[in-house]
């Protein structure tokens, strides 16, 4: 009764790409939903479960050009709380690979390489969570060298790799190393220690934590990156040179990043500053890592004012 | 509870546990162990003075421990029969008790444990059910956040007899909560822990929140769910009601609960489906309705009664639709939610329809069983030799058969319900199956491929399952090929690799081996003894060299008529495109073999006899039957 002459619909195909195989268990419970963070804070369209009804019921055009389709950053917080055990990542990956065939193309701010300065080191290649960057060789002024090229549809604008790349040759919009250390400066010390929070944009959940770090007097600045991966230990020890007190970076706690593993490439950093200072016969704990978990509410207001406190004591 | 304790046909035994069953149905041998509480049950007339004075406390698990009881107790205030016990394990044996106590001298510290056989006609099991406990799930913070409880610790804060004396506190700072949010599917409908639904929550959710809504009318109550399912009677009603109370439903299950660490207040993130949007509330107090799953030690329980469990643990019933408080074992029955998750009706319901079928055992002097038993031939049986085997005792699902070296084994028939699996797997051919014996299955095997053997497809088929799908097949007019001939045996255990080569050494086109699908078989186990069974001759036929697709095994539901005649035209196909003369040379090379394999049938005392049988019998035989029109 088959019929081999038949197209696959979407839920077929979607179903013979490994990861896309569950699809089909879903009863709608909406747990992804109120889990992700994306709908909350960057895309009211965003909506896991409503893409997976989107595949059952053969919703091509609409699945494809969903912002769903392209904004899942794998951080699998769903798949732990999902009580179909559909990893939901892996379907949208199987949809993004469908969509990618069909010739849609990424709507996300990615990387780009700056293949004059680029050395072929490969060490974006490591650094990236998505395995976006890869290495090729083609011949530039005559010679075969060797660049890194970004696979734009893979690639999830974490910054991870911008951080990590020795020559500054790779650079995403809005978050490039010249924008971030242009925010680091403080107006006013009010004779309080001063301090400079980098903080990544996905480890607050709540509103209200936003709001506290609004609140906050001109001594201390609040500096926004798109994951505490994208931050070079650099940028803490110019904060410092600047004259700034203490560097807080605050990003997710393990197994919640939302680039995968940003918050433990952060940690390494981190605490290799906090090694190398020593050595330097600098005090101790003027940078810190903060990692913040989903249930954590209010944590932020706590750490920040558990810091200053300790660099008042420290100036005193 | 107190009228089953006065009845005088009623003996109520607490704190006494089964250790062992023996027997049979009507003629149970049952071991209690009848626990030592260290009160005397003839003299303690349940004063409680013991414990007033008693000055140990540890927590209450009737109360949940959200209460304290003291080390002479009594499990709840209604307790039936009404005797106090001493927990040996928080006792420091200051003796108190016993002064308090007094002329009536009821406690006893020499008293052990009692060991009593009793003599039983019918078993009722009726261990009821267990709480799933939510710390599992930690985006739900249960156990971590104060103020978020299980539903069964807002039961008891809610009942006049409870610790608060039925006034609602929340637990962090004992105010009465204003806003309270209920969480269905709490670990059920949940492949992580528990997949099945727990029947009962929805309308136990909405209980619960009509409930609050009366006592506390300016309560605001949400209740978060992935679907509401009201299905009995009244129940629909009920929920309609509780809509017009004011009460919120929101569809959708929250994904995360955190805490304010000062309030204490608990902010609870879902999607609100409806919308479409994720929402945040807040709210005072947060109760988880939990999953129902089985008691911990139902295992224990399952193998002391020799019953067996359905996936997930509870115990299986005789048949879901048809038998729903039999076990497969005759006389031990289920009662409640024991055997699956129910609400009261339902768990009344199956109480007493139990009780029903109990007293159909204990009124009847005389038990009818089917007459299609096992039997052994005890001079055939290897083990009166001395040797080892058992192997009947192994296939046999209800535990009917018992093998003690030295002696023959011994089918009880009050046990055996007649699959016929231990007669096929006995290697020694030393059990036979009244009705279904091997001679009259080879007659009929014989019979049927009497003629053209080379252009039928033979089929062996289960009574409860295949054969249903192929009288199903006929019913409804699906077509098949009019070369199919087969026989009925009672369950795919029954079919003998000895039938299948005769099958074959006869020179049918193609075989095939159906019966029901594991989940549903009639004989509990008995299909799974047929599958390896099938496994084994497919392996064994294809080293033969046989073609692909002339010796099949298909699982057919009564209900799959289209599958067993799309099979049965799908072997006709194999057949057809074997083409006759490749296939009568297939035949006829694998002839010897098959005669080789199933020679040693023909030692079986009556078939001996069915073999004399000449080749002309047969034919009129089949002629015969021709003339009643099948």
């Amino acid at each position: 009764m088959e019929n081999k002459d038949m197209p696959l619909t979407l839920v077929e195909q979607v179903k013979a790409i490994p990861g896309g195989e569950h699809v089909e268990v879903c009863y709608s419970c909406g747990t992804c939903v109120s889990k992700c963070l994306i709908q909350q804070k960057a895309e009211p369209d965003y909506n896991p479960r409503r893409l997976l009804r989107m595949v059952m019921m053969g919703m091509r055009e609409e699945a494809f050009a969903s912002p769903t389709t392209w904004m899942c950053s794998e951080c699998d917080l769903c798949y732990a709380s999902c009580p179909q055990e559909i990893h939901i990542s892996g379907v949208i990956a199987a949809v993004k690979q469908l969509a990618v065939e069909a010739g849609y193309q990424t709507p996300l701010e990615t990387v780009s390489v700056d293949e004059g300065l680029c050395s072929g080191c490969g060490i974006c290649v490591m650094a990236c969570p998505y395995e976006a960057p890869h290495l090729i060789e083609k011949e530039a002024d005559g010679v075969m060298d060797r660049f890194s090229e970004v696979d734009a549809e893979k690639c999830m604008g974490c910054g991870i790799c911008v951080a990590a790349c020795p020559i500054g040759a790779i650079a995403r919009p809005g978050v490039s190393n010249q924008e971030i250390v242009n925010q680091i400066s403080i107006k006013n010390k009010n004779g309080k220690p001063s301090l400079v929070v980098f903080i990544c944009d996905w480890s607050l959940r709540v509103e209200e934590d936003e709001k506290i770090l609004e609140s906050y007097p001109d001594n201390v600045r609040v500096i926004h990156i798109p994951c505490s991966g994208r931050i070079d230990p650099q940028m803490a020890l110019m904060a410092l040179r600047s004259g700034i007190d203490g560097v807080m970076v605050c990003g997710c706690a393990p197994g919640q990043c939302h680039f995968i593993r940003g918050t433990y490439v952060s940690d390494c950093k981190i605490n290799l500053l906090g090694m190398m200072m020593g050595q330097m016969q600098l005090a101790d704990g003027r940078v810190k890592f903060v990692q913040i978990g989903t249930q954590d509410r209010g944590r932020i207001q706590n750490e920040i004012d558990m810091m200053l406190a300790s660099l008042e004591k420290e100036a005193v | 509870m107190v009228d089953a304790a006065r009845h005088p046909n009623i003996d109520v035994r607490t704190y006494t546990q089964v250790e062992r069953v023996e027997g049979f149905v009507g003629n149970f041998k049952v071991q209690l162990r009848e626990k030592a509480r260290y009160v005397n049950a003839d003299r303690c007339n349940g004063c409680g003075d013991c414990a007033k004075v008693c000055p140990i406390e540890v927590p209450n698990s009737f109360e949940l421990n959200l209460a304290p009881r003291k080390a002479a107790y009594i499990s709840m205030s209604q307790s039936v029969p009404l005797l106090y016990t001493i927990d040996q394990d928080a006792c420091i044996h200051c003796y108190k008790c016993v002064e308090a106590c007094g002329p009536l001298d009821a406690i006893d510290f020499s008293q052990e444990d009692k060991v009593v056989w009793e003599d039983i006609g019918a078993i009722v099991t009726a261990t009821g059910f267990n709480h799933f406990d939510p710390s599992a799930i930690p985006e739900f913070g249960y156990g971590r956040f104060p103020n978020v409880i299980t539903a069964m610790e807002m039961e008891r804060l809610n009942n006049s007899a409870g610790p608060t004396v039925g006034d609602l506190i929340r637990p962090s700072d004992r105010k009465n909560p204003k806003r309270v949010a209920i969480i269905n599917c709490v670990g059920s409908r949940d492949k992580r822990f528990n997949p099945w639904c727990s029947n009962f929550c929805c309308m136990y959710a909405i209980k619960n929140a009509v409930l609050l809504k009366q006592m506390y009318p300016d309560i605001e109550l949400s209740i978060y769910y992935i679907d509401i399912r009201t299905p009995s009677k009244g129940y629909e009603e009920f929920y309609d009601r509780a809509r017009q109370m004011g009460i919120k439903f929101i569809q959708g299950r929250p994904g995360m609960i955190t805490e304010d660490a000062q309030t204490r207040n608990l902010f609870v993130q879902s999607e609100d489906i409806t919308l479409g949007k994720v929402v945040e509330h807040e709210y005072d107090l947060v109760m988880l309705n939990q999953a129902a799953v089985p008691q911990p030690d139902v295992d224990d329980v399952s193998s002391v009664l020799n019953v067996q469990q359905s996936p997930g643990g509870w115990f299986m019933e005789y048949h879901p639709k048809l038998r729903p408080v039999d076990s497969p074992t005759d006389g031990i029955f289920f009662a409640g939610a024991c055997q699956g998750p129910k609400d009261i009706p339902a768990s009344v319901a199956s109480g007493s329809a139990t009780a029903a079928r109990a007293g159909r055992i204990l009124h009847s002097d005389e038990w009818e069983i089917e007459p299609i038993i096992a039997e052994v031939w005890e001079d055939r049986c290897v083990s009166a030799d001395g040797k080892k085997c058992g192997i009947c005792a192994k296939a046999c699902p209800y535990g009917a058969i018992e093998v003690e070296v030295g002696k023959a084994a011994v089918v009880t028939t009050a046990k055996c319900h007649g699959c016929g699996g231990c007669v096929a797997e006995c290697p020694h051919n030393a059990i036979t199956q009244l009705h279904y014996t091997d001679a009259q299955i080879l007659a009929q095997i014989r019979a049927l491929l009497a003629d053209k053997p080379e252009e039928k497809v033979f089929a062996f088929r289960c009574h409860w399952c295949s054969y249903g799908g192929a009288d199903l097949a006929g019913t409804s007019h699906f077509e098949y090929s009019a070369n199919e001939r087969g026989i009925r045996v009672m369950c795919s255990a029954r079919m003998d690799t000895d039938f299948i080569y005769e099958a074959y050494r006869l020179g049918a086109g193609a075989v095939l081996y159906s019966g029901c699908h594991p989940q549903d078989c009639h004989y509990i186990t008995g299909q799974l003894v047929g599958a390896s069974r099938a496994e084994r001759l497919q392996k064994i036929f294809e080293k033969m060299g046989m073609s692909p697709g002339r010796f099949r095994v298909e699982w057919i539901s009564a209900a799959e008529g289209d599958k067993y005649a799309r099979v049965i035209n799908e072997m006709q196909k194999v057949i057809d495109d074997l083409g006759g003369e490749k296939l009568m040379q297939e035949i006829e090379t694998l002839r010897p073999d098959m005669e080789k394999r199933a020679r040693r049938m023909y030692e079986v005392p009556d078939v001996t006899s069915a073999s004399d049988y000449s080749d002309t019998m047969v034919l009129a035989m089949t002629v015969e039957g021709g003339k009643d029109g099948k």
